[in-house]
């Protein structure tokens, strides 16, 4: 071999030692997380353990990308699923780049449809993709890697038209699931509204839980008394940026303070991550 | 040679006085037309420029370089207010191309990574995380992922290198020449890539010719032809900081290279690059944005080692992504350990 081969062939095993070095340093750890990233007004909560990864929601924008990156390692690139709770720009809009970023295997959404410029891309986008997809109802149980989400909410949608559906408050067929791995759950609730959270406190066991995903960015119109009295979470968070709605509302937190919670923001804090090994927990 | 500096004065004058997109100021009107500039994207518009005219329009219906769109908004100066895109034909052929490369890169690793590469290799940045861009601006690094000269000079002498391998020189430099083009067009037809394949197409062409060229002639003569061409360019910030940091490598990075001989550092080369060329480009940056990073020659004498090899990687990956996908994203994974170190040296800086 010439000299210069030589040299190359050196250059070449030396990138993939380093290569090798990085991956081992950034091999993850075992425990879970439930990352609710700062992507300014909307919602993303990423779920991770090990090299399994959740996405509930993208957010508006494509701040979701770098939430991701920082959470996952450089070498792992798929997704094992993405949760659309619906369709709306602020939960929607950053899952276009995540199916372009990333490949996921399951994507998993209602049969609540948005003729919107964003919801037909990201439509298109997983239609290209290789992901399955899953439409959801009230009554199923998802399960990866060990860590159960119930479906809770929506029931049966009711029938009509996709023209008619075009026109419905979405905000009430968000996807509600509780999620559990060994002693902690938690309640991730979309955007919905205040009578879907009496529903939910009514018709579902979400008695004393671990965490409390807001409904809708702690919008007047969100939380119940009924549902806080039910879930009794220890921890609440609030997925929000700078916003015209007047989120979060100061009866949401009012409701909130009076409960023995500890409220957690995106906009004051950034990402809001907590783990836990499946018996105690802890805010990082 | 000093009459033709003077017609071509003339002729830039004539040219840039006669720049006038004449725009009913106030009036709603609808201008149709190709995306030449790569669209800016941030967290809740899009920047694009089209015809003369700056809007900020929606994230979506998505716009890309190469599209033919329609556009509809209210001007005023050379802006388009509440700007509405009507119509979009996707570009087809080269832009279709520069697409799909893009996303083999996308799929191989995470933001910022990613963006780097694409911006190193395609001037394409508009997958770039905002923060990061900050950073990069901060740190005065920036201009490696926007579309450069240096990008056309290393994707031409390349080809010249490997081509020369197989064919006589002179053909070799006529498909470099047609290679660097097409290059420039694949990476968003900019004025300094343009600049740079000018200037390259005249230092070849004039030793195909056998004619001694010196840079100099060759940048003010590229530089002349551009101006006389796209009279609009003269106020492109792009253009400007290529040709001034071009003129000061010409007039400076030898003789720094001579004074830093003694140094005991080991990129000492980049070193000399760079300190030529802020030369001129110091103040224009700070003229137009106020500030500038008194350690930026430092920071880019650690990162500019990395430039080549993530070329190259990213560039192997382009070509064999575009026939076997899964193998490009893997051949992206290459240059992980160059963007590993660009990166954190960014943010260590900034």
């Amino acid at each position: 071999m010439s000299k210069k081969a030589w040299l190359y062939l050196i250059s070449f095993l030396t990138v993939i030692a380093i290569l090798s070095w990085l991956v081992v340093i950034s091999l993850p750890k075992p425990n879970l997380r439930v990352i609710a990233c700062d992507v300014g007004q909307g919602d993303a909560i990423l779920i991770t353990k090990a090299d399994l990864q959740i996405l509930v929601d993208g957010g508006p924008g494509n701040k979701v990308i770098s939430c991701l990156s920082r959470y996952m390692p450089f070498w792992d690139r798929t997704i094992e699923a993405v949760v659309s709770t619906h369709p709306d720009a602020d939960h929607s809009t950053g899952l276009v780049q995540v199916f372009r970023n990333y490949s996921v295997t399951h994507f998993v959404t209602t049969e609540i449809n948005r003729e919107t410029d964003v919801y037909s891309t990201l439509k298109k986008e997983v239609g290209e993709s290789k992901a399955q997809i899953h439409f959801v109802e009230k009554g199923e149980r998802l399960i990866y890697g060990g860590i159960y989400f119930d479906v809770l909410h929506p029931g049966q949608i009711p029938p009509a038209s996709e023209t008619e559906r075009a026109s419905f408050k979405t905000n009430n067929y968000s996807i509600v699931m509780k999620m559990g791995y060994g002693d902690f759950d938690a309640l991730l609730t979309g955007d919905i509204e205040d009578k879907v959270s009496d529903l939910i406190a009514d018709t579902s066991n979400v008695n004393n839980l671990v965490y409390l995903k807001v409904p809708h960015h702690g919008s007047k119109n969100g939380l119940s008394q009924k549902l806080l009295d039910e879930v009794r979470p220890q921890v609440a968070v609030i997925s929000l940026g700078k916003n015209s709605f007047g989120h979060p509302h100061e009866e949401v937190l009012k409701l909130l303070s009076n409960s023995d919670t500890k409220i957690l923001r995106t906009d004051q804090i950034g990402d809001v991550v907590v783990e836990t090994n499946g018996s105690t927990w802890w805010i990082k | 040679m000093k009459v033709l500096y003077v017609i071509f004065v003339a002729l830039i004058i004539v040219r840039v006085g006669s720049i006038n997109y004449s725009y009913p100021e106030g009036a709603r009107i609808r201008i149709q037309g190709r995306v030449l500039t790569e669209p800016v994207v941030y967290e809740r518009a899009r920047y694009i420029k089209l015809k003369g005219l700056k809007a900020y329009v929606e994230l979506f219906p998505e716009v890309n370089y190469g599209d033919s769109i329609t556009l509809e908004g209210d001007v005023e100066g050379d802006k388009l207010k509440n700007a509405k895109v009507v119509e979009i034909d996707s570009g087809g052929g080269l832009y279709f191309v520069r697409q799909k490369i893009v996303a083999i890169y996308k799929k191989a690793l995470p933001e910022p990574h990613v963006s780097l590469i694409s911006g190193i290799v395609l001037g394409s940045k508009s997958g770039l995380p905002p923060d990061f861009w900050e950073s990069l601006k901060t740190t005065g690094t920036a201009h490696v992922v926007v579309a450069s000269g240096m990008n056309v000079t290393f994707v031409t002498s390349f080809l010249v290198n490997t081509l020369v391998n197989f064919i006589k020189r002179q053909k070799a430099i006529v498909l470099a020449l047609a290679g660097a083009w097409v290059y420039v067009v694949l990476s968003g037809f900019d004025a300094p890539l343009v600049r740079a394949a000018i200037m390259g197409s005249i230092a070849f062409g004039a030793q195909g010719l056998g004619r001694v060229s010196t840079a100099l002639h060759a940048l003010l003569v590229s530089g002349s032809l551009m101006l006389i061409v796209f009279p609009e360019w003269i106020y492109d910030l792009g253009f400007i900081l290529s040709f001034v940091a071009t003129l000061s490598l010409i007039l400076f990075e030898a003789k720094i290279a001579t004074m830093l001989q003694r140094l005991p550092f080991l990129f000492k080369k980049d070193l000399a690059t760079t300190l030529a060329a802020q030369i001129g480009v110091t103040p224009i940056l700070f003229i137009y944005f106020g500030n500038f990073n008194l350690l930026s020659p430092f920071i880019n004498s650690l990162i500019l080692w990395t430039i080549p090899p993530i070329m190259v990687v990213g560039a192997a990956a382009a070509l064999i992504g575009l026939v076997v996908p899964a193998l490009g994203e893997f051949v992206v994974f290459l240059a992980y350990p160059f963007t590993f170190w660009f990166v954190s040296v960014v943010n260590i800086f900034s």
